[in-house]
């Protein structure tokens, strides 16, 4: 599904990620956690197509293209989805116009006809039971006046809608109650598929408990300096991540 | 022959003989003031002078039905009542009038001789010819438009639809065109004006509209300039509100002139004067330009009396060499304590070569007040553009998206729902937005 080579990101002048490697196959769940300011967000940001992150070598090649040389619509409409951190408040464009737009813009780009209204509607409400939304969040404009769980919520719907391939998200779990964590720890799991990959950047365990990844990286500079299965997302909640400095420490 | 010579010359042809004497005042104030030019400080960033025709012809021109016309009357939402104007000559024919207890519709002509005492009471008193140049002008040389008088306590649930054609055959036709609204107390009505070049060639007009709200009444009216890309447009409309009076005015402007052949000026002047307490004003608008358009917004709120509200809220899309003004003034005079004003101006420029002037003017006289202004000016945002992107959707149609709904904000607030409705599919259709 995935393959990042070497992958080096900067910000202007600031090294972000630092020969970066890392493998997702179809189906898999991989978690990667870390400190602030390990680049985790980079990584999310740069795979979906954000202009302001340059990539100065490496490769990403996602079900056989090269994924670098698309615009980040382009991405989008052949199967990548970034969950947003901080989703945008966009007045006067309501949810239901958007998601119309951007399924069309998918239909079209793999050569389909615009989806007619009933249909379109038909999936609006079954996707937005998944993740327990009324029909009046989609007359709104996108995410305007939402709090912080809906504006997530409104994410995964969104990913729902899309149906994406590879599922990227970037620290959905922080900040919500244990409410919409775990509305949107079902949303996702009823997602998950053999064909649907994920990758899951999060600051603590506690969504691992609702969502179980096969894989866990903790990320430090840039890179991952350690991988492991989902008891080491315990062992980081249980000790923290200096443990982890200490041992990579004279890698960094 | 100078352009003033021209003008005098033909002030003494007019044929209209209503209201003599103060045609002959505003004729005199005019002489005063003359065409602005930019030496003017209301005219500034509009050197309306250069634009005009030197050979002006102010009297009413040639006005046969063309295809144009009778295309767009078929194309247009059945509004109920809809009255039409054809280079400021009334078009009985092509109207719809529909009988309505307590409603007058005419046209300005005939409520001269119907409604004499009545007409008489606003025609030339609301608005200032004294210091505006192009309202004295309209004054002394107005031929015909609309009258609509709605009577105390009577509602009008329909919104009455004013067309003003120009099908100038002739090049240097300067039509004159004017409307009297008045609402009698407690009375409630909406008006949309609507002015169209239905020619192949520019077209200039001067259209005046005189407005009085009575006391606990409302008048929403919506100004349409939609098809006036290649036409030189100066408009004034002049409001009075008194007690408990709510007024709004929606000014909506797109102009993308041809390449190379229009001079394209849309020049409006909106004035609410707020006499009574607690009146209320909504002065709002919003316009597109492309091209070599040049859009000038000069919008007054005067506060008289206390307790009294008001919002001011423009938005603008400027591209190519388009070129902006907005003008946004708030007077509160020493009497009007515990007003409440608002303005905000905002512009996105979407080409390196497009502009604005903008500037916000606050004369404030009393002490109790709030008033607050903001303007900016910018492109669009970053984040909501990779947020759209970032879901399949291409960077044009984000673009669409994005202007569509920054533009949104200022027809959502038109009260009427036809044509609310009317608006939102024009301005879908304008940025090729498909929901």
């Amino acid at each position: 599904m995935l393959s990042i080579k070497n992958l080096t990101v900067a910000i202007g002048e600031k090294k972000i990620l630092s020969d970066f490697n890392l493998e997702i196959k179809d189906g898999e769940i991989h978690a990667i956690m870390g400190p602030n300011g390990t680049g985790k967000s980079t990584l999310a940001s740069t795979l979906a197509g954000k202009e302001e992150y340059e990539v100065l070598s490496g490769e990403v090649i996602f079900n056989g293209k090269n994924l670098l040389e698309m615009g980040a619509d382009e991405r989008a409409r052949e199967g990548v989805f970034l969950a947003f951190q901080y989703p945008v408040e966009i007045p006067g464009v309501s949810t239901t116009n958007f998601m119309k737009a951007a399924v069309n813009a998918k239909r079209k780009h793999h050569g389909l006809d615009p989806m007619d209204a009933k249909d379109f509607l038909k999936l609006m409400k079954e996707k937005l039971a998944l993740v327990e939304m009324n029909k009046e969040f989609t007359s709104r404009s996108i995410n305007e006046g939402f709090s912080g769980g809906e504006k997530k919520r409104n994410e995964i719907f969104q990913m729902a809608m899309l149906e994406p391939a590879l599922c990227l998200l970037d620290e959905t779990d922080s900040g919500l109650d244990i409410d919409a964590l775990r509305i949107v720890a079902n949303g996702v799991n009823q997602l998950k598929s053999k064909n649907r990959s994920f990758l899951i950047i999060t600051h603590y365990q506690r969504l691992l408990n609702y969502i179980v990844p096969d894989f866990v990286h903790v990320m430090y500079g840039g890179r991952i300096v350690k991988s492991g299965g989902k008891e080491l997302a315990l062992k980081l909640e249980e000790q923290g991540y200096d443990w982890i400095k200490e041992e990579v420490g004279e890698l960094i | 022959m100078n352009l003033t010579e021209n003008i005098e010359k033909q002030f003494a042809e007019v044929s209209n003989t209503n209201v003599v004497e103060l045609r002959k005042s505003a004729f005199t104030a005019f002489e005063k003031l003359g065409i602005p030019t930019s030496r003017h400080e209301e005219w500034k960033y509009t050197n309306i002078k250069t634009k005009l025709n030197e050979e002006l012809s102010l009297t009413p021109a040639d006005s046969q039905v063309n295809a144009a016309v009778k295309n767009y009357i078929a194309s247009l939402p059945p509004y109920a009542f809809r009255i039409i104007f054809l280079n400021g000559v009334f078009h009985q024919e092509l109207s719809i009038v529909p009988d309505l207890k307590g409603l007058t519709i005419c046209s300005l002509k005939e409520a001269f001789s119907t409604h004499t005492s009545l007409v008489e009471k606003h025609f030339g008193r609301l608005i200032n010819y004294s210091e505006e140049h192009f309202a004295a002008l309209n004054t002394a040389f107005v031929n015909d438009g609309a009258f609509i008088h709605v009577q105390k306590n009577v509602l009008v649930n329909e919104p009455i639809y004013i067309q003003y054609f120009f099908t100038a055959s002739d090049v240097n036709a300067f039509t004159q065109t004017r409307s009297l609204a008045i609402v009698e107390d407690g009375g409630s009505i909406q008006i949309a004006e609507d002015f169209r070049n239905a020619s192949n060639i520019n077209v200039q007009y001067n259209h005046v509209s005189e407005v009085y709200v009575g006391k606990n009444s409302s008048m929403d009216i919506v100004k349409l300039q939609l098809e006036v890309s290649n036409a030189i447009g100066i408009h004034t409309l002049e409001s009075q509100v008194e007690r408990d009076g709510k007024f709004s005015a929606a000014t909506i402007t797109f102009c993308s002139p041809n390449t190379g052949t229009g001079k394209p000026v849309i020049r409006n002047n909106v004035t609410s004067r707020l006499i009574g307490e607690n009146a209320h004003a909504d002065l709002n608008g919003l316009y597109f330009g492309k091209e070599n358009a040049h859009i000038d917004n000069h919008i007054l709120v005067d506060h008289v009396a206390p307790n009294c509200t008001s919002n001011q809220l423009y938005k603008g899309v400027l591209n190519d060499e388009a070129i902006g003004v907005f003008n946004g003034k708030i007077f509160v005079k020493p009497t009007a304590q515990k007003t409440n004003a608002f303005q905000s101006s905002k512009a996105l420029l979407l080409s390196n070569d497009a502009s604005i002037n903008s500037k916000p003017q606050l004369e404030i006289f009393a002490d109790d007040v709030k008033c607050s202004h903001g303007a900016t000016v910018g492109q669009l945002d970053e984040n909501a553009l990779f947020y759209l992107r970032a879901r399949g959707i291409s960077k044009p149609e984000a673009i669409q998206i994005l202007t569509y709904a920054f533009a949104h904000e200022v027809i959502d607030h038109v009260h009427s729902k036809p044509i609310r409705q009317f608006l939102c599919d024009k301005l879908k259709d304008e940025l090729k937005v498909n929901f």
